[in-house]
């Protein structure tokens, strides 16, 4: 058995459509509805472009009202091309927001969608059963769960007898009767029936329930700006700013000192050149697309803040049972007696399971067919089957022969056959102290060995670990098993700490414990009792089988209800930290390229200045013209690595900062060289181009004729 | 073409900077720790009878807001008091030369200036102060200046430490800064130079025949005492108006060796004042590094472009290089280990006519006095230089994948608010008049017109908002609009990135302190001093090259000697 096995209906009915198809006019609506100046004003980098190509237009078809413009070497076509730049730069910036909106919007209609696909099997009140999505469901509703159905929401158990599996809720591995009556009817949602039909009234307001809100925050999640990127927006005005001072003053500067004569469309360039556009255009982007990273892994963050936070993590508080290990203890082993042949061991062991349907009975008939054994047929109506129970602590069964075969504790059995082998109680004992769990199978009243099982650990849970190690994270390890058994998986799994015997407050205590030396924590839970360290943990991923308090305290749902995706919800939440941080090198580093092409096509003629002319661009105006339409097309060029977020291997801080600089800070310092030159180049074609020759004479006809 | 062992004496002085630095730092450390010292004997009587002075008790400890109010308060008054000096001077004693009365606007302009440890000279020294106002005033002024500005490092730092939200206590700060700091340190610095042949007296002048006739009087005075606190307290206001240049305050090639060790020295103390501060000493290195690489290549590009012009070959040849004109006593290494000290350190202190330089050798200048912090005046250069690593932690740390944080303190929003204002004070004070003085015409009254004007009327403002001092002539700035203008323009260059400072540390303090993790970006790298340099350079550039290019840089090759 795997992971993969828990919930696979629930699970695959409640995955997103991987590819959330966006649709083309939708983004297309979206990005012209930033132009309205109520929506641009919310850039502020991205406004003051918007507010220069309004001042470009007017001067291109109403020169006039500049007087001075004349004596500043106006040329309209130059001054139209100028406005076609900026214009295309805020369009490539609204794209970018568009396609994280249209994102979020696709991810939430599947969010809907999911929430009409849960079925329940109501039950009318005469007798009949409908089928219906669970969120149809209502408070007081009876519902017929059967075996391997999930139950749909928390309730009460008011017809009929179950064993249940609530691992994924409780942490609890082994399974849990329940039954009408009594003090054990209250049934988890998201738990799977294993053996009986239990009919359960519904105890938790559905409609009211959290998918509706869920959806409402991933819609609304692109509004809500985190702190961090409120500062970094702070810094990027204050660039922006600073700028604007730096280049009004140049204006007034150059002319008195009267060495260049600055042309109005020019100066706006290197404006806009210089303002940390890329950055600018691509942040809410950025910041929208962290939080649709998030749900398309299945996770729904409530906030935005919350996936920041998750970037942040200093330790992980992970549960034993279902992250680490699979959640099940598993057959790993058989130990025959002495004198007694190992296949006729492995016989009766799985003649013992045949009926068994819990998870350890099914994974002894596993590892026996395995190792060969051929199995017995038996007509379940002709056996009697000895259900588990905790009292006598054996179950098995009796054949129409009159045999008898039984697995249980080993004290057990020897109660029950009289005798106990020494070898097979010191192999029993062996492995107790190394965390496994014994059983002895006998049959009749010989005792034939033991059957050992194991809590095994999750494939591919040791490198997760071993990442989270590399990231900073320290993981800490909770279950209520006892220290041998803890220890054993600790080890096993290579987490940093194990905290064995549990008790369901032992979480918050590490919590509490953790945050005064200052760490941010996040943890993972389901039940009601882990509410309030959910609440408490700096990023509480509720898991959506738990019960609907753990989700109310929780700041994150995972709708697959994998613990282990708090280490996917870790590295994206750095990711669109390291995203920001890059792009914005990568903005900054951009700018000492672009003086170096618009500075000596400014100063031309200064012998001084024109030695920064390193790209050899003879021509100012196409100089200005390829700098402008770098810095336009660098947006839309990094919008789908804004979407998808900078590549993210964990590995140590150092190394990440080394690779960063590389790559955004001199990739974005040579990048710029390299792509002005180009563009410069390319415009040189056009130019020489005698159709565009014709259209440049066509387009000055018709704007003299304005 | 030059004497290599001038070279020698320039890689002497900044050795001997650099084994100086870190003991002075350390000292200096226990001085803001309240840490014992030999020093506590003698001095914690006065310091105790200064607090019950002024009514403040040691331990208790102030708020950003509080200390920022203290620290203004006491600014304000001490402004005051000089300026009343200066308007009054003539009718006061100790005036031999009988300076006499300055017009307000001189007053106030030479009060703000020597209070923001700018020292900006409108006035002739000579002519125009009495020996009171140089003693009692100026030199009280340049005292209190610069322990200002180390008080100012010193709550900075604190906030990287403290988690109470209070950043120490200003009075105490102030006094132990004079006391234990400043004072011992000029008190040797003035032994120093007089030993080496700077004049030490309270005769106000000599009155000689020379043999070609007539009468010259050649002014003196405690000039040695005045030297030791112009360099160590990055004032840089001469006592005579050549400055260093004049033979009686810079006489030998040993005062001007003296001179620049003294100018550095605290500057680069603080460096690694701040890694003891915050405990961890290691954090001082990527700064040091950082600092010194700018340093050097300032140093580089000026003595190069002093020496052998590119630019200008063909077009004048030296054997002594460019500075013909600028400086002739000493080598060409040795003066521009003065100059590039004096402006980088943000003293101000000028060995020759600043004017005369090459281009590229004024435009390194001028982008020491845009950094502000390579490494900056005593206290407030550290303090500009934490906040560009405060914003390249901002940067880098988010590309580790963090929000960010340096020391175990987060940086947000609060920091990042208060750094913008101090990267947006600089161009801000230094442009809009600028501007206004180019556009009105006072400009080219006071300097004419022309790329060599503007260069004139940028540095004058830039020296001025960066608390430099030091004066690219030739410009006559001694007027009612240069005053006004330039003592505003000193006030907000000082005042504003000092709140700034103090409200980050007080903002800093408030935190808790958060346990450096392997995922923490780690600053003690070279990776990291590289990414300071970057940011520091390319964020200075960005706002500064325009100009550059419009002033000294469109000079080049123009044959503009």
């Amino acid at each position: 058995m795997d992971a993969g096995t828990f919930a696979p209906a629930a699970r695959s009915r409640l995955r997103f459509r991987r590819h959330a198809t966006t649709r083309g006019t939708q983004v297309v609506w979206n990005a012209l509805r930033k132009f309205w100046p109520g929506h641009a004003v919310h850039n502020s980098v991205m406004f003051v472009v918007y507010v220069l190509l309004l001042f470009i237009l007017v001067i291109t078809f109403f020169p006039w009202v500049f007087p001075d413009v004349d004596t500043r070497g106006f040329d309209q076509l130059y001054y139209l091309a100028v406005a076609v730049i900026l214009f295309l730069t805020l369009l490539f910036a609204a794209f970018a927001e568009a396609i994280a909106e249209a994102q979020g919007q696709a991810q939430a209609a599947s969010l809907r969608e999911i929430q009409s696909t849960i079925q329940a099997r109501k039950v009318l009140p005469n007798g009949r059963r409908l089928t219906l999505p669970s969120s149809q469901l209502r408070l007081g509703d009876v519902v017929e769960v059967r075996p391997s159905e999930l139950i749909p929401l928390d309730g009460d158990v008011v017809k009929g007898a179950a064993q249940i599996d609530e691992s994924m809720m409780t942490g609890e591995s082994d399974a849990v009767v329940r039954e009408a009556g009594g003090d054990k009817t209250s049934v988890l949602g998201g738990s799977r029936v294993l053996q009986g039909i239990i009919e359960v009234r519904v105890t938790t307001r559905p409609g009211e329930g959290f998918l509706d809100r869920m959806i409402k925050l991933v819609e609304g999640a692109s509004r809500e700006r985190t702190p961090n990127e409120i500062a970094l927006t702070v810094l990027l005005a204050a660039l922006t700013l600073a700028l604007l001072v730096v280049i009004v003053a140049f204006d007034y500067l150059a002319i008195s000192v009267g060495t260049v004569t600055l042309d109005l469309a020019t100066l706006v360039a290197l404006f806009v050149c210089l303002m940390p556009t890329t950055i600018g255009g691509l942040l809410p982007a950025i910041g929208m697309a962290g939080v649709n990273r998030v749900s398309r892994a299945n996770v729904v963050a409530k906030s935005g803040r919350a996936v920041e936070a998750a970037g942040d993590l200093d330790v992980l508080i992970l549960d034993k049972t279902g992250t680490i290990t699979i959640g099940n203890r598993l057959a790993t082993q058989f130990v025959p007696a002495p004198d007694v042949d190992p296949k006729e061991l492995m016989e009766a062991a799985l003649l013992a399971s045949s009926l068994d349907e819990t998870p350890e009975g099914r994974s002894i008939v596993r590892l026996a067919t395995r190792r060969g054994a051929l199995g017995e047929r038996v007509d379940p109506e002709k056996v009697r089957l000895v259900p588990f129970t905790p009292e006598r602590r054996i179950s098995g069964i009796v054949l129409d022969d009159g045999r008898e075969v039984y697995k249980g504790a080993v004290a057990s059995i020897e109660s029950l056959t009289g005798h106990m082998p020494l070898e097979v109680r010191q192999a029993a004992q062996e492995a107790s102290r190394q965390g496994m769990t014994p059983l002895a199978v006998s049959s009749g009243k010989r005792v034939l060995g033991l059957v050992i099982l194991k809590d095994v650990v999750k494939p591919g849970i040791k490198d997760r670990i071993r990442e989270l190690k590399l990231m900073g994270i320290r993981t800490v390890m909770c279950t209520g098993d006892n220290r041998l058994t803890a220890a054993a998986i600790g080890r096993e799994s290579g987490v940093d700490e194990v905290i064995a015997e549990a008790k369901p407050e032992t979480k918050l205590e590490v919590i509490n414990r953790e945050k005064r030396y200052g760490h941010l924590v996040a943890m993972t839970g389901d039940g009601t009792n882990d509410a309030p360290a959910l609440a408490r943990a700096d990023v509480g991923l509720a898991m959506n089988s738990g019960t609907s308090a753990a989700k109310e305290a929780g700041n994150m749902v995972d709708l697959d209800s994998d613990p282990t995706k708090l280490i996917e919800v870790v590295s994206i939440g750095k990711q669109l930290l390291i995203t920001r941080g890059s792009l914005t090198t990568f903005s900054i580093t951009n700018d000492v390229a672009k003086y170096f092409a618009i500075l000596p096509a400014i100063f031309t003629g200064v012998a001084g200045v024109e030695f920064l002319n390193i790209m050899g661009l003879a021509n100012p105006h196409q100089a200005i013209l390829a700098t402008l339409l770098f810095n336009a097309i660098t947006i839309p060029l990094l919008i789908p690595l804004a979407l998808r977020g900078v590549r993210f291997r964990p590995s140590s801080a150092v190394e990440l900062l080394r690779r960063n600089i590389v790559i955004y800070g001199f990739g974005g310092l040579v990048s710029a060289f390299v792509g002005i030159k180009l563009l410069y180049i390319g415009l040189s074609l056009l130019y020489a181009n005698p159709l565009f020759i014709h259209w440049v004479a066509l387009g000055r006809a018709i704007l003299g004729g304005l | 073409m030059f004497d290599l062992r001038s070279l020698l004496d320039v890689g002497l002085a900044i050795l001997i900077v650099l084994l100086i630095a870190p003991f002075l730092g350390r000292y200096m450390a226990k001085v803001y720790m309240g840490r014992p010292s030999l020093l506590d004997a003698l001095l914690d009587p006065l310091e105790t009878a200064i607090y019950r002075f002024l009514g403040t008790h040691p331990r208790v400890a102030m708020g950003w807001k509080e200390y920022a109010a203290s620290l203004l308060v006491l600014n304000a008054v001490a402004t005051a008091f000089v300026y009343a000096l200066l308007v009054a001077q003539g009718s006061l004693p100790m005036n031999p030369l009988g300076a006499p009365n300055m017009s307000w606007d001189l007053a106030f302009h030479t009060s703000v200036s020597f209070m923001t440890n700018t020292d900006f000279q409108h006035y002739t020294p000579e002519h125009q102060l009495s020996m009171l106002s140089a003693l009692l005033g100026l030199m009280m002024l340049m005292f209190l200046s610069a322990a200002t500005g180390l008080t100012v490092a010193a709550a900075f730092i604190r906030g990287f430490v403290r988690r109470d939200g209070t950043v120490g206590n200003f009075w105490v700060d102030i006094t132990r800064t004079l006391t234990r700091i400043l004072l011992p340190l000029s008190l040797l610095g003035a032994f120093l130079f007089a030993l080496a042949g700077v004049p030490q007296t309270f005769t106000g002048s000599i009155t000689y025949f020379p043999l070609s006739g007539g009468v010259h009087i050649l002014p003196l005075g405690p000039v040695a005492t005045w030297d030791a606190i112009e360099f160590l307290g990055t004032n840089g206001g001469g006592y005579f108006a050549a400055n260093a240049a004049h033979p009686l305050q810079n006489p030998s090639a040993v005062t001007n060796f003296l001179a620049v060790i003294m100018m550095l020295v605290i500057p680069f103390s603080t460096i690694f004042t701040f890694g003891h501060m915050v405990r961890r000493p290691g954090e001082s290195w990527p700064l040091l590094v950082t600092v010194l690489t700018i340093f050097l290549v300032a140093l580089g590009l000026f003595m190069y472009f002093e020496l052998s012009n590119p630019f200008l070959a063909g077009v004048a040849t030296q054997n002594s290089g460019y500075l013909y004109g600028a400086e002739t006593r000493f080598t060409i290494p040795e003066d521009a280990l003065f100059q590039v000290s004096s402006i980088y350190a943000n003293v101000g202190a000028t060995s020759m006519v600043l004017g005369a330089l090459t281009p590229v050798a004024q435009s390194t200048l001028l982008f020491g006095m845009f950094l502000q912090s390579a490494p900056g005046g005593d206290g407030t250069g550290f303090g500009m230089l934490l906040i560009f690593t405060i914003l390249t932690v901002f940067i880098g740390g988010l590309m580790v994948g963090r929000t960010p944080e340096y020391l175990g303190k987060k940086i947000g929003q609060p920091q990042i608010k208060w750094a913008t204002v101090t990267i947006l004070s600089h161009p801000f004070a230094i442009f809009v008049p600028l501007v206004v003085a180019l556009v009105s015409g006072l400009g080219a009254v006071a300097a004419g017109t022309g790329p060599h004007a503007f260069t004139v009327l940028l540095y004058e403002f830039t020296s001025e908002s960066a608390n430099n001092g030091s004066g690219m002539g030739p410009i006559q700035d001694n007027t009612l609009f240069f005053n006004v203008a330039g003592a505003v323009v000193m006030l907000v260059g000082r005042y504003l990135p000092i709140l700034a400072m103090l409200a980050i540390g007080g903002s800093l303090a408030s935190q808790d302190t958060l346990p450096p993790g392997p995922g923490t970006l780690r600053t003690q790298s070279a990776t990291f001093a590289l990414l300071l340099l970057g940011v520091l350079l390319i964020l200075t550039g960005l706002l500064f090259l325009p100009v550059l290019a419009l002033g000294p840089l469109s000079q080049i090759g123009v044959g503009g000697l």
